[in-house]
């Protein structure tokens, strides 16, 4: 991990942080780097990936039109909304 | 020790407390985070809703740490529980205080089988998928466990019975024949040979390991054959785990951006600074960093060496259980290295759940059962908690 890798990551999860996050944060991964090596040390060739802990099938129901919820309450935990809409900055100047 | 909300107005012997990462329609929701703060679920979680049908009343919320992935509580956006020094767990100490027959939570890192341990109770992590996750708080969907934690056995059992079950609003609940198989009834096996698991990524500390040995010693008095067993490949579940629940974390707090619930801040002008400054303002430093770390693990230049080769890793721990319970009947760990956690502690490193996890991690990256009494974890093959119970209350009724 290095910062320009770091910004990068911040911006694509929308993200801020201070200079001494980041310090943190790049010691953190160079922590993490030791546990990698050690994963690396298996050899998974040969192993196929475990997605589910579990033999779990996908679950097939059939497709029945509900409302469970209506707008408003959708809208109540909204942080701003109003008229049936989420209110958020403008966008388009 | 901190509840949103109290109120039970009725005998603690029915009153069940969820903790903050649990759905509860009459009150908020905030996840341990300021992102949720004042937050209201249209709908309660499958498990209140099994709850009130046997009778329970839901007494209140524990306080969790921020998204549950901490040691035990301690980065609660509105602080954390601390004594003399010493964090404590909320859920933890409203069941030492009577307050509840036991504390229903979501164990994503490890902290209900910590808390556990450290406070002499007793908490089971059944086989995933035999409790619904339906109306949790999504972190690590695939390793996350609803948890119980009381004071006793029978009570976590009587709990556990009460909300396990298939449901169809989980996609990834069990059928109904499979979460029969935790529940008691007929003949319980005795467990023949229990291995003790040794050479962890952290040595516990003398208590922690005096613990360890006061529980083999007693399964041993009571005909119970006790093998000391090298941890091997269990170690690397902590690593592996670590990039697997950040990576799936990633993905679920991706919907916090301010705009449909939650926090939204105040300091912004446009769209882009308005979901960024929310992010950054609400979310605490443990979070973002296990978000940049799953990001990073996702990203297409390590996709296959980080995060495809912890899937794989996923199935040789799976595989290695699955070796010793051809031998073994059980298997004992710590919960954790040190049997009080300070703020110190947290203080010197800020990231310590990451490494503490060496011990709960095997059981979480696997979904096999656990039950934490004495202060060790019993790890079981899927569906073994009767067999588990049935050893802790061994444990209730000689070891104490």
């Amino acid at each position: 991990m290095n910062h320009e890798t770091l910004r990068r990551l911040t911006l694509l999860n929308q993200l801020s942080l201070t200079d001494a996050q980041k310090e943190d944060i790049i010691a953190f991964f160079a922590r993490q780097e030791q546990g990698l090596a050690a994963l690396n040390v298996v050899d998974t060739e040969s192993v196929e990936r475990m997605v589910h802990v579990m033999p779990i099938l996908t679950v097939v129901r059939e497709d029945v039109a509900a409302q469970p919820f209506t707008r408003e309450a959708l809208q109540s935990g909204a942080p701003d909304a109003g008229e049936g809409y989420w209110r958020v900055p403008r966008v388009v100047e | 020790m901190k509840l949103y909300t109290s109120k039970a107005e009725t005998a603690a012997a029915s009153v069940v407390v969820v903790d903050d990462m649990i759905l509860t329609k009459e009150m908020p929701t905030a996840a341990g985070s300021k992102m949720l703060e004042g937050y209201r679920s249209l709908f309660d979680a499958e498990m209140i809703t099994r709850l009130h049908a046997a009778g329970y009343e839901i007494g209140g919320k524990a306080a969790v740490g921020e998204f549950a992935i901490d040691l035990v509580g301690e980065t609660a956006y509105d602080g954390a529980c601390v004594a003399d020094g010493i964090l404590r767990n909320a859920a933890a100490e409203i069941i030492k205080a009577g307050e509840a027959k036991a504390v229903v939570g979501l164990d994503v890192n490890g902290s209900v089988r910590r808390a556990a341990a450290q406070n002499g109770l007793i908490s089971v992590k059944p086989t995933y998928g035999t409790v619904s996750r339906y109306g949790t708080v999504p972190v690590a969907c695939s390793g996350e466990t609803v948890s119980v934690m009381a004071k006793t056995a029978a009570d976590c059992r009587e709990i556990l019975e009460a909300i396990a079950g298939h449901d169809d609003k989980d996609g990834t609940s069990l059928s109904e024949e499979c979460c029969a198989q935790i529940k008691s009834g007929g003949s319980i096996a005795k467990p023949a040979k229990v291995a003790v698991i040794t050479g962890c990524n952290l040595t516990p500390d003398a208590e922690a390991a005096a613990k360890l040995s006061a529980f083999g010693a007693m399964l041993e008095q009571n005909g119970i054959s006790v093998t000391a067993v090298d941890a091997g490949v269990l170690t690397t579940a902590s690593a592996a785990w670590n990039i697997l629940m950040s990576a799936e974390l990633c993905n679920n707090v991706s919907r916090y951006d301010g705009i449909k619930y939650g926090y939204r801040t105040e300091n912004f002008e446009n769209i882009d600074e308005l979901y960024t400054n929310s992010r950054t303002e609400a979310f605490g430093v443990l979070l973002k960093t296990a978000i940049l770390y799953g990001s990073d693990a996702l990203s297409s230049e390590n996709y296959m060496k980080v995060y495809d080769k912890a899937l794989r890793i996923r199935r040789v721990i799976a595989d290695a259980f699955a070796a010793l319970f051809a031998q073994y009947d059980a298997v004992l760990m710590p919960a954790c290295s040190k049997m009080v956690y300070t703020e110190a502690d947290v203080q010197a490193d800020r990231y310590i759940s990451f490494a503490e996890n060496c011990y709960t991690a095997p059981a979480s990256i696997t979904g096999l059962p656990v039950v934490v009494a004495g202060g060790v974890q019993m790890i079981g093959k899927a569906f073994a908690e009767p067999m588990l119970f049935a050893m802790a209350e061994l444990y209730e009724k000689e070891g104490k």
